[in-house]
């Protein structure tokens, strides 16, 4: 089973470059300003820095693609009915069925700003090795139970999901169908977490007493990080800027200064 | 049930991690007070993937197939390790599936983690009742944790994502819509407790001092 986090982590562009913490600070700083972001004016703006700062890195259109597609439908599950029954300017009447300006426009400006904070976070994310990141996270302060609980729940997630893939097609060869609820397949189901709980409790102690003879508890890891240097802080400084100036657009606009 | 990016309104996400800050410091500052919290991490993390792993087991709920939160559960079996589980868990499904999101990673941490934390205390009520029906206390409060757990989960959810949408939706009709999905959400709730309470059986059977006893 692979997940494909950090497929791109090789490629070298700008942004596979820049100090780790710096653009976790940098990008962070601009997806916050991006939530922050209700005026319809801003939308073309922040879809074009957030789709510009993605053509920088790299990253291949099919990998944001395939990224987007069940948060897509998930979205459109909680706000695609907001047209429907938000609002009073009716702009389309089809019997019972019409559509308002108001929840069409609360539709899109949601559905914009989910788009560019999600190809922030790709960027973020797929730009850098997950230990990379876990590195980042502990050099910012990061509780040390906090790191190790990532560290080894991301070494073996991949390990558990194929154990249950295993699992369940056994119970496919010896007979088991899941069509209908019944009590006799809700325990199945039961059984089976169960058997996976119980088979990873017993991994854990000895992957505990493993971890003691190697060392574990002497001495941080995690700690090594490369250092800041000046293109960094630039980079730092420019992204902020720009988080600083959709943050201040956005006060401006809402208070009818501009 | 992961409030997704671009939904909730930015002072919101920024008061949900400045929550869950405070919280994953309580359950911290209650782990550290354990004689080696170290030992307990590689189990804590384990179960935490083991229980991500677990959610994705689907449950024919005809004419669909749902899958559980388990919030309930992780709650009774890992404790005050289920709060920093849960950001844990969320986290890597933000990143790697992009259920919930990154600037809503705190307020999801809440909605699901106070209900764990919640569980694990209902959960622990069962001490209360030291008398020969062991199985049966045992069961109802493993039932009514996972239950709890997620029926608290769902009404968080609901009230957040009805109450922030913008748009002319007048209160009757946020009313009317939590009321509505809660209902819908009854029979999940019921699937849920019913499934804690089995697993925590099948638990109790096989691995007791997993669920403390």
């Amino acid at each position: 089973m692979k997940f494909g986090l950090d497929d791109y982590a090789h490629l070298e562009s700008p942004l596979h470059q820049w100090e780790p913490r710096c653009k976790l600070m940098g990008l962070m700083g601009l997806i916050f300003a991006f939530a922050m972001v209700r005026d319809h004016r801003l939308i073309l703006p922040m879809l074009g820095v957030s789709a510009g700062i993605y053509a920088l890195s790299q990253l291949p259109v099919a990998y944001w693609r395939k990224r987007l597609r069940y948060p897509g439908f998930f979205l459109l599950g909680v706000v695609g009915f907001l047209p429907f029954i938000s609002g009073q300017t009716v702009l389309f009447q089809l019997g019972p069925i019409a559509l308002y300006q108001e929840g069409l426009l609360a539709m899109v400006t949601i559905a914009s700003r989910f788009l560019a904070i999600i190809t922030l976070s790709l960027v973020l994310f797929g730009t850098a090795s997950f230990l990379t990141t876990i590195r980042t996270l502990r050099s910012l302060g990061l509780s040390p139970i906090l790191t190790d609980m990532m560290v080894l729940f991301y070494r073996y997630l991949f390990e558990l999901g194929d154990r249950l893939h295993t699992m369940q097609s056994a119970m496919r060869l010896r007979g088991f169908k899941r069509t209908r609820l019944t009590p006799r397949a809700l325990q199945t189901f039961a059984s089976v977490a169960g058997t996976l709980l119980v088979q990873s409790y017993e991994q854990s102690e000895r992957i505990y007493q493993a971890m003691r003879l190697r060392g574990y508890g002497q001495k941080n890891v995690l700690s090594q990080i490369q250092s800041w240097q000046f293109k960094d802080l630039m980079g730092l400084g420019v992204v902020l800027a720009l988080a600083g100036t959709f943050i201040a657009a956005e006060f401006w606009l809402s208070s009818g200064i501009l | 049930m992961h409030i997704p990016d671009g939904i909730l309104p930015a002072s919101l996400c920024i008061a949900g991690y400045g929550a869950t800050g405070a919280a994953t410091w309580y359950s911290l500052r209650q782990i550290n007070r354990d004689r080696n919290p170290q030992a307990q991490i590689p189990k804590a993390s384990l179960l935490t993937a083991a229980f991500f792993v677990a959610s994705w087991i689907h449950i024919p709920v005809p004419p669909v197939s749902v899958h559980l939160v388990l919030n309930g559960l992780l709650g009774t079996v890992l404790g005050y390790y289920a709060f920093p589980a849960i950001l844990i868990g969320l986290f890597f499904q933000a990143i790697m599936f992009g259920h919930g999101g990154l600037t809503t990673l705190g307020v999801n941490a809440i909605l699901m983690g106070i209900p764990a934390l919640i569980a694990y205390q209902i959960f622990q009520m069962r001490h209360w009742f030291k008398t020969q029906w062991g199985n049966i206390t045992l069961s109802l409060f493993a039932f009514l944790a996972g239950g709890i757990g997620l029926g608290l989960a769902a009404a968080i959810f609901f009230v957040l994502i009805i109450t922030t949408i913008p748009g002319e939706l007048d209160v009757t009709t946020e009313k009317n819509a939590i009321y509505g999905l809660m209902l819908a959400h009854i029979p999940l709730m019921l699937i849920e407790g019913l499934f804690t309470a089995m697993l925590v059986i099948f638990l109790n059977r096989v691995k007791p001092e997993l669920i403390g006893d």
